[in-house]
């Protein structure tokens, strides 16, 4: 069961890296990028290191997340 | 042809990499070379040796403080990385604090009152996870990344000069170093008791300073950390 | 080969985000997508040297009352937890590299960059 848990959640991490690099709206795929660097704080509370996991959850998908938002806001939303 | 290049690259980079960690150690097994020396010490040591339940939190500040000490160094010089590269043709502080924010985008009132309401429950949960670093998951990174993002909700609902207006500039820019202040103290505190720069007490009955030594840290990386993301995000914004 | 990468599948699916990463840093145009793939290729590391750490059946390695080994290893855990300190920084410098790209060319096409030398 715990195995079937671990391969869903990599297959999730797989899947958003290749949304975030096929979305030409850079603005969703900031978003995805988020969504991503929070399966990977699932995982890895999964695995037994909640503190990286903490950190992930308020660096990674949080912190990140925003001063990429405020670059984008600063330059252009599409990608050409 | 240049799509065949990058599909030639990846094939070099994945092979190798795939070959070699299929000959790594199985995943998870207790015998692995990376687990038996080291960690099996600090594991066994690291709570009545470092002063902190929590091993990790033992072996970022305590058994390998010098590296944690170099990278509060880093963040405090990415911030002034962001200052040189965003403030270089601005006059400085003068105009970051006086001119008035010139987009105000209206805010709807139900982002508004929910950040309001959340807001005290926030900033107690950051506390809560700086102080408790050394007994549960969590520590000063954390906090300080909660509180950063306390600070950044405040700034969208009334913002920039009022959020601003919360810390003054003059307390402000102690806090930015608060980090690498922290760690120097507490290093100096040992360098002078011990006779070596962030040497921690080691015996049973100093326990409880090399604990209030951990949470001085925590504090430090905390608010230092929180002081410098909300300065980046405030440079980058109005830039 | 197959077999071993089943056991090792953490380890795999690092390598596998790490291209992923590396395709997206090498093909895409956009300064900001480069960066968004540079920060995959970085998480794709943490994971893989966090999966090094990890114990079949171990715990978090917080002692205390009802913590009963075997624990998870601390170290690779305390090196990644710097290591993402140190990513964001990075990042609020590439990304104030970028919006001052921005003022300076109106673009942050790599080509278009390129081509205005």
């Amino acid at each position: 069961m715990s195995r079937v848990f671990d391969i869903t959640l990599l297959l999730l991490l797989i899947a958003c890296a290749l949304a975030v690099i096929h979305t030409k709206d850079l603005l969703g795929a900031v978003v995805i990028f988020s969504t991503y660097s929070l399966v990977m704080c699932l995982i890895w509370q999964h695995r037994g290191a909640p503190d990286v996991a903490m950190t992930e959850a308020a660096v990674g998908a949080g912190v990140t997340t925003v001063l990429f938002l405020v670059a984008i806001s600063k330059t252009v939303r599409k990608e050409k | 042809m240049k799509r065949a290049l990058t599909v030639l690259l990846l094939v070099v980079v994945a092979i190798p990499l795939l070959y070699a960690v299929a000959q790594l150690p199985p995943h998870g097994s207790p015998t692995s070379p990376a687990y038996t020396h080291v960690s099996a010490y600090y594991l066994e040591h690291g709570p009545e040796e470092a002063g902190a339940e929590n091993v990790v939190t033992d072996v970022i500040l305590n058994y390998r403080g010098f590296d944690t000490n170099g990278e509060v160094t880093v963040i405090f010089t990415s911030l002034a990385a962001v200052f040189a590269v965003l403030l270089g043709s601005r006059k400085g502080d003068e105009r970051l604090s006086e001119e008035p924010t010139a987009h105000q985008s209206p805010v709807s009132d139900v982002v508004s009152f929910i950040v309001r309401l959340l807001a005290p429950f926030i900033a107690m949960f950051a506390i809560y996870v700086i102080l408790n670093g050394h007994i549960s998951p969590g520590g000063g990174f954390q906090g300080g990344a909660i509180i950063a993002a306390l600070v950044i909700v405040t700034t969208i609902i009334v913002g920039r000069k009022q959020a601003e207006a919360m810390v003054p500039i003059r307390i402000r820019r102690v806090l930015h170093v608060a980090a690498p202040l922290a760690f120097v103290s507490v290093g100096i505190a040992g360098l002078i008791m011990f006779g070596n720069y962030l040497e921690f007490p080691k015996t049973e009955s100093l326990m409880w300073l090399a604990t209030i030594w951990l949470i001085i840290v925590e504090i430090g990386i905390g608010v230092g950390g929180a002081a410098i993301v909300a300065t980046i995000y405030w440079t980058m914004g109005d830039e | 080969m197959i077999d071993l990468l089943w056991t090792n599948l953490d380890y795999a699916a690092s390598v596998i985000l790490f291209c992923i990463g590396l395709y997206c840093v090498v093909t895409k145009n956009n300064l900001i997508k480069k960066f968004i793939g540079l920060n995959i290729m970085e998480t794709a590391v943490f994971a893989f040297i966090v999966a090094l750490g990890v114990v079949e059946g171990g715990d978090a390695p917080i002692m205390g009352v009802g913590a009963s080994a075997p624990f998870t290893n601390p170290i690779p855990q305390a090196l990644i937890l710097t290591g993402i300190v140190v990513a964001v920084s990075t990042t609020s410098i590439a990304l104030s590299l970028i919006i001052r790209i921005y003022q300076h060319c109106g673009t942050i096409e790599a080509d278009e960059l390129r081509e205005m030398e």
